[in-house]
């Protein structure tokens, strides 16, 4: 299995990295059973004092589990960061999502290595 | 959430409910049971079909494209099969050519906003729902108006899981493979508009197909051997995949036999196939729909178990004997009931 790289392009304080990244791997897709850092559905996030803001993608634009992730990782990031940050999440489909974002167990899990 | 959004989405999975209870019962009156239903038996394919699950799918469709404009398919599609019900009015008519108009335009919407094979096989989905009802408003028989109906639920589902697909590695020819059964799937609907014979035998091929390429490239192969809801979900998938190519060599053989074959292909398809979805995905888009949770247990597997055992009793003995395909009938709408009833009992409240 080879080693995961960076999941998504962070920006922010270095200390709050690991905070949000944990935040993020509690959110699951349900249908899946993975959480979506794993499943490489997480493009960017950036905290700023008082605020974080994440993109995330999902595999399919028609599935409409897409507003339960969005809810999901608000709650998730906004329980991580403490009250009075204010969390924002965005779904975006450019660039569209590729296999090749999964991260190494997910890849692993799925039968691709 | 908005309160007001929540309450009108609720109100249409109601209004879905009501199709589905008007299309149970219209199914059990057909069967043999004694309830006086005469215009939900009359047209329970439209019920089951339109009614319910095109009420269903177009409401998943608008939650996803996030638009309350596109809440009007649901409406359209349940008030449409419910007004069937005091017989084929002008309203009827124009509201069951309505939804799925509004569907392909959220479909369409949908394909832009991510242009990827399955969301443009959402579009061919709901263009066959388009076709059926035509066909149905201008009186065509119904098994003619059926495989353009099943085309839009085999279709909506097979675009689904080709979604899930790309999650797994797949051999280079799963695409076109997918791509061929999909158009022999559309030129049997078509075939069988004008003759039923080759028609009927395409279609069902195709059927059969389908069923062999989900089974052999569904992701449910890996997630049946995870646990919890993943696994009762896969089991639904593969279990529904039997009967859609059980579905799909009934369907074929209908041109060589008697009236039996239709009936079983159409049960097979509509309940072994796509309720097992239904099953399925309930408790993971439900929650989405009414913003409510729902803990999964395994008392799922019950109605589950319930509706593949009495399927197998309706179609198997049912096949020569009235009274097992009773039976069987009757048997299927409990496992229905079991399952509303497993549902609900297993929701509380989304926490904001």
């Amino acid at each position: 299995m080879a080693p995961d790289r960076e999941p998504f392009s962070y920006t922010g304080p270095a200390e709050l990295r690991e905070v949000v990244t944990a935040a993020l791997h509690r959110v699951i897709d349900p249908e899946m059973s993975l959480d979506i850092v794993a499943l490489g559905l997480v493009y960017a996030v950036e905290t700023r004092p008082g605020s974080v803001k994440a993109r995330i993608t999902m595999t399919s634009a028609a599935c409409p589990v897409t507003e339960l992730v969005v809810d999901d990782a608000i709650g998730e990031l906004g329980r991580a960061l403490g009250p009075g940050v204010e969390v924002g999440v965005e779904v975006v489909w450019d660039p569209p999502w590729d296999p090749d974002r999964m991260s190494a167990q997910a890849r692993y899990a799925l039968g691709w290595e | 959430m908005n309160p007001g959004l929540r309450a009108a989405r609720i109100a249409l999975l109601l209004l879905g409910a009501a199709c589905l209870a008007a299309g149970v019962s219209g199914g059990l009156a057909r069967a043999g049971i004694p309830l006086a239903a005469p215009a939900s038996a009359a047209f329970h394919g439209a019920l089951m079909t339109g009614g319910f699950l095109g009420t269903v799918i177009s409401l998943e469709r608008a939650i996803a494209l996030g638009s309350p404009i596109a809440l009007a398919a649901p409406l359209a599609s349940g008030l449409g099969a419910l007004c069937l019900l005091r017989g084929i009015s002008p309203l009827a008519q124009w509201l069951l050519l309505a939804a799925p108009l509004l569907l392909s335009a959220a479909s369409v919407a949908i394909a832009r906003r991510q242009p990827q094979p399955h969301t443009l096989l959402l579009v061919v989905a709901a263009s066959a729902w388009v076709a059926g009802n035509a066909l149905f408003i201008h009186g065509a028989p119904p098994d003619a108006c059926a495989a353009w109906w099943f085309a839009f639920l085999v279709l909506t589902i097979a675009a689904e899981r080709l979604e899930m697909t790309r999650l797994m590695k797949r051999r280079a020819a799963a695409k076109p493979l997918f791509y061929g059964l999909t158009a022999t799937l559309l030129a049997g609907a078509a075939l069988a508009t004008l003759d039923p014979v080759p028609g009927d035998v395409v279609f069902g091929l195709a059927l059969l197909g389908l069923a062999l390429w989900l089974a052999a490239f569904d992701i449910a192969r890996r997630t049946v051997r995870s646990d919890g809801l993943p696994r009762y979900a896969a089991v639904s998938l593969l279990a529904g995949y039997a009967w859609l190519g059980l579905g799909g060599l009934a369907w074929a053989a209908e041109p060589f036999a008697a009236s039996a074959p239709r009936d079983a292909a159409m049960h097979a398809l509509g309940l072994g196939f796509v309720f097992s979805m239904i099953f399925a995905h309930a408790p993971i888009i439900v929650p989405v729909v009414a913003r409510v949770s729902v803990r999964f247990t395994p008392a799922f597997y019950a109605p589950l178990a319930l509706l593949h055992a009495s399927l197998a009793l309706r179609l198997v003995p049912g096949f020569l004997q009235t009274d097992a395909r009773r039976w069987g009938a009757l048997l299927n709408a409990a496992a229905i009931a079991l399952f509303v009833a497993t549902l609900l009992a297993s929701m509380t409240r989304r926490r904001a």
